[in-house]
């Protein structure tokens, strides 16, 4: 839905980020299943683009990459976080929380408040 | 440290050509096929499943081209693709592409090659060390021995006596140095101790011991001249050129401490110049050897050196930090006019007055040395300067034309590119590379025009010199703006159609804007063609003008005769001749070359007509007021005149009879009985002298044509012609052995036939007479005049390449424009001669158009030309407007150009198969 927007990507990519956190290791299917789960109907994105952002999280140095056996015994690509990448979800985390309680701030601020 | 990583692997994979298709197709399988299965879980079927998996994956195509983007360096990739596309597309035009690099190529060549001349000539640095701070004292290139100084009083060439005064006297010289002004004019004959060469004439020029010091130089061998060398009766030292060494000696280190003989005289080679020095000033001939002034008195036999107020130094100084030009300037003038002052020469009350008032030093820059040959040049160098700009100026316009044409016949390209979803920004990328490709191949090519065409001006400049002193590669600064231009020029007629015709919708563009019958060129390009037309008008007309005052000149009535004339310059005082021995001398030469076969006369002067040498000197006629002029005095033997091909008009010539002891006889020319007599006076039994004491020096017995000596434009030349041994009765007999003019310059024989070998002839004559007596110089007559020429022929040359140049780059561009017209219009030229126009319609509709445009520009150049002479008329002879033929000739030229540029479309055009026009899409 709408153009892909740096923001956009920035917000993806710590969804990924915290995936692969919450679930561990996990091949590109399963993260895309996962990120459909948590938003619902509100966040549909098509899937194969989830590929080039996993592969910039790679370039970055955030996640890492190997080959594994799947489920049903198939080989798959799994991705897991690095030092580096637990490192950059914590303080986007935080950044994040401190964003989104300052907005809520200005949100709720009644006319006579201001 | 993110970006950085991911910069660091996106460029290791982009050097690797590590794609990443693979895996990405891979992983796309395994994705597909984890989604479909969870799709069949939900129930779907297999197909159903498996589509429904495709359409959550998404554009694959996207993704692919993300992921590739994201894994290289994608914008290197499209550059690259652009580039290796543009190559392909200017391949496939082979004429467009020639035709433009070559425009490009002559247009910064020409112009790299001509400031380059310039640079090297005129803003160059001596090679000496931090030539800003040195200053001259002086600013004329006044030359060489005498007492002179300008109309207006500049004083720029010194006495020994002022330069020691000047040099003792102002510490805020550093150094002071001096230099001999006229040692062009003076070469020493040179003979290696112990070689059994024949001794040679070369330049020697005769310096202060100080010399090499003010300038900062460290010698390449052995040491240089220092201040102990220049002390009257020190041991002969001198110093060998750098070059001289290289070439004529092989850099044989065995050299150095070596004796050679210098006008007879021993003299040791004490150490070789730096490499790369040529001297003081910029010459064809620069010096050989340096030697200490004080060696010459017994060097060269000359009696100036020292005791005398003669001028005969240039001088150049080392200013110390700190030190202001004003005040030292006023200084430099309060001490010389005191050092003048108290002289002889400057005793009576007008030479005060003169040196009260008129008389004094300017002071100017001496980082460039003594600018003599640079102002010779300056104007000439100037036109040629703004005519390699309008070369460029030319090639400019052909290169945006030759772009337009080729934008606008690629226009449906543009509309078809759009069509199929390329961005604007995307086509005109693509474009600009194509643009900066050709200005590159063209800046190349450029750069060798620049550099062959520097090297062939330079040995245009020093004609018959061995080796040009200073090498010139093009400047860099030059290469940097023409090419910028030529860049500017290219991006801005090549971009520019694209970006309008990729404003065109593209579906009413194909539909119907191939087929359009208005075809041809733009009102744009077809300005620039007569820009171009206009210009080269210009260009042609200055050749023409020059050629014809090259030719006026060199048919202007010398009043003499080249035929089977041989003039053998010699030089009695460096072999060892005093003043009271020539007399001898003479006869021997005169008796021994008649020997020789088929020489008729032997003439012995002491200098020649056209040889660019004089000797001025103050005349006054007995019993006539005070005129205070000065005629050229020059010692002649009996056969001169008829040697020479001088005509006598009056009177007598000088015979053999005018011995020392006979009465004292002058020969004179017509231009001084013109200006010393009232017409109808006659001159013969007159007499003159000197000044109003000494005018009975001379009774005039004849009167002579007035021959051309020094320079053929010099018309009001008056000349008196004495015998080789008779001086001045007024003179007394020990001055004699001062008398510089009792030395003869040339024997100049006359013969009844061409005779091949005369040269070595001469040479063994002279050396039978005296081993010591070498040719100076020898040079058939006509050599010797037409050397005279050499600048004017060397103007005549350049502002010929240059119309030619200009000529070549409109026909180029007319010839172009008009077959893209052509080219654009098949389509219509094959419905006219469907609907039955003939060929010949055709052609002549072509021709036309090409005409028409070369005729326009031939009407706004013809104007532009005539206003243009005015700013050349000086550099020219006896031209003062456009002259008839030349402004036709150059018309003519043109049209013919614009003729043949026009003809070969128009044959293609008429040659056009309606069947194969119409179906051309």
């Amino acid at each position: 839905m709408g153009e892909k927007t740096d923001v956009m990507q920035g917000t993806l990519a710590l969804m990924v980020l915290k995936t692969l956190d919450v679930l561990g290791p996990l091949h590109g299917w399963g993260i895309a299943r996962r990120i459909e789960q948590i938003s619902g109907d509100l966040l549909s994105v098509n899937q194969g683009t989830l590929y080039p952002l996993l592969l910039k999280l790679e370039q970055e140095g955030s996640i890492d990459s190997d080959w594994g056996a799947s489920e049903n015994n198939r080989r798959a690509r799994y991705y897991k976080l690095t030092r580096a990448g637990r490192r950059q979800l914590q303080s986007e985390v935080q950044e994040w929380q401190q964003t989104t309680e300052i907005m809520a701030r200005f949100l709720t601020a009644k006319a006579e408040e201001l | 440290m993110k970006p950085v990583k991911r910069m660091w692997s996106k460029t290791s994979n982009f050097v690797t050509g590590e794609s990443g298709e693979q895996r990405l197709r891979e992983e796309m399988e395994e994705h597909i096929a984890m989604q479909t299965d969870e799709n069949r879980r939900a129930g779907m079927s297999p197909a159903e499943a498996r589509r429904q998996a495709l359409i959550k994956w998404g554009a694959s195509e996207a993704v692919r081209e993300q992921y590739h983007a994201e894994k290289g360096l994608p914008w290197i990739e499209t550059m690259l693709q652009d580039v290796r596309f543009a190559v392909r597309m200017l391949r496939k035009s082979p004429v467009f592409t020639t035709v433009a690099v070559m425009t490009l190529a002559l247009g910064i060549g020409a112009n790299a090659a001509i400031f380059s001349l310039i640079n090297a000539l005129m803003l160059k640095s001596l090679p000496v060390a931090d030539p800003k701070t040195l200053v001259r004292l002086g600013n004329d290139d006044g030359c060489c021995v005498g007492i002179s100084w300008k109309d207006n009083g500049e004083y720029s060439y010194f006495s020994t006596d002022s330069y020691e005064y000047l040099r003792k006297n102002v510490p805020e010289f550093e150094e002071l140095a001096a230099m001999q002004a006229g040692f062009a004019y003076r070469p020493v004959v040179v003979r290696q101790d112990g070689s059994s060469e024949a001794p040679r004439s070369v330049m020697g020029e005769f310096v202060s011991g100080n010399y090499f010091r003010t300038f900062g130089l460290n010698a390449a061998a052995g040491r240089l001249l220092q201040d102990r060398d220049d002390v009257a009766g020190a041991p002969f030292a001198a110093v060998m050129s750098y070059e001289t060494w290289k070439t004529r000696f092989n850099s044989d280190p065995s050299i150095v401490g070596s004796t050679f003989r210098v006008n007879t005289k021993p003299v040791t080679v004490v150490g070789i110049a730096p490499k790369g020095f040529y001297g003081d000033r910029l010459l064809a001939t620069p010096p050989d050897y340096y030697l200490p002034i004080q060696s010459m008195p017994e060097l060269a036999n000359v009696a100036y050196v020292r005791n005398s107020p003669m001028q005969w130094l240039y001088l150049i100084g080392r200013v110390k930090p700190g030190v202001s030009q004003g005040m030292l300037q006023e200084k430099v003038n309060t001490l010389l006019r005191q050092q003048l002052g108290a002289t002889d020469l400057f005793s009576s009350k007008r030479r005060q007055q003169q040196l009260k008032e008129k008389i004094h030093v300017v002071l100017s820059p001496g980082g460039g040395g003594i600018q003599s040959m640079q102002e010779g040049y300056d104007k000439q160098l100037q036109m040629l300067m703004t005519a390699s700009g309008l070369v460029l100026l030319i090639a400019c316009a052909n290169l945006a034309n030759l772009l337009l044409a080729r934008g606008m016949s690629r226009k449906a390209e543009m509309n078809v590119r759009t069509a199929l979803g390329a961005r604007r920004g995307r086509i005109v990328r693509q474009l600009l590379t194509e643009s900066l490709l050709l200005a590159g191949a063209g800046g190349v090519a450029g750069l060798l025009v620049a550099y062959g065409g520097t090297q062939m001006l330079l040995a245009m400049a020093f004609p018959g010199a061995e080796s040009v002193p200073i090498h010139a590669s093009p400047s860099f600064m030059v290469l940097a703006f023409a090419f910028g231009l030529s860049l500017l020029t290219g991006v801005l007629f090549g971009v520019a159609p694209a970006w309008v015709a990729s404003k065109a919708t593209p579906a009413d563009a194909l539909r119907g804007g191939t087929r359009s019958v208005a075809g041809g060129a733009t009102l744009l390009q077809r300005s620039l063609v007569v820009l171009q037309a206009g210009l080269s008008l210009v260009l042609l007309v200055c050749a023409g003008l020059f050629g014809k005052s090259l030719s006026k000149l060199e048919h202007i009535d010398l009043k003499l005769d080249p035929v089977n004339r041989y003039i053998v310059h010699i030089n009695p005082q460096t072999a060892g001749y005093s003043q009271r021995q020539v007399g001898a001398l003479y006869r021997a030469i005169e008796e021994r070359f008649h020997a020789l076969p088929g020489v008729e006369k032997v003439g012995i002067t002491s200098y020649t007509p056209m040889e660019d040498n004089n000797n001025g000197w103050g005349v006054q006629v007995q019993g006539k007021p005070e005129h205070n002029l000065i005629a050229s005095y020059i010692k002649v033997n009996a056969e001169y005149f008829d040697s020479v091909g001088t005509r006598v008009v009056s009177g007598r010539g000088i015979l053999a009879t005018d011995t020392v002891d006979a009465p004292h006889v002058a020969v004179v020319n017509k231009e001084f009985v013109r200006q010393m007599f009232k017409p109808g006076e006659n001159p013969i039994g007159q007499h003159f002298g000197g000044s109003m004491k000494s005018a009975g020096d001379w009774e005039i017995v004849g009167v002579v044509e007035d021959t051309a000596y020094q320079r053929a434009t010099w018309t009001d030349h008056m000349m008196y012609f004495v015998p080789t041994l008779q001086r001045p009765l007024s003179a007394t007999p020990d001055s004699i052995d001062e008398d510089e003019n009792m030395y003869a310059g040339a024997v100049v024989l006359k013969t009844s036939r061409p005779v091949a070998e005369m040269e070595e002839l001469a040479r063994k004559t002279l050396a039978g007479i005296n081993p010591n007596l070498s040719v100076v110089k020898f040079q058939t007559f006509s050599a010797q005049i037409a050397d005279q020429f050499s600048q004017a022929r060397l103007l005549s040359r350049l502002t010929m390449l240059f119309g030619g140049l200009a000529l070549l780059l409109a026909t180029l561009g007319l010839y172009g424009v008009t077959a893209y017209g052509v080219a654009r219009r098949t389509a219509e030229i094959g419905i006219r001669m469907a609907l039955g126009a003939a060929r010949t319609k055709v052609t002549a509709m072509v021709m036309r158009g090409a005409l028409v445009q070369a005729l326009v520009g031939l009407a706004l150049g013809v104007p532009t030309a005539m206003f243009c002479v005015k700013y050349v008329s000086s550099q020219l002879y006896e031209i003062k407007s456009v002259d008839g033929w030349v402004l036709a000739g150059a018309v003519a030229v043109l049209t013919l150009s614009a003729t043949v540029a026009g003809w070969i479309p128009a044959r293609r055009a008429a040659s056009i198969d309606p069947v194969q026009a119409l179906r051309v899409e």
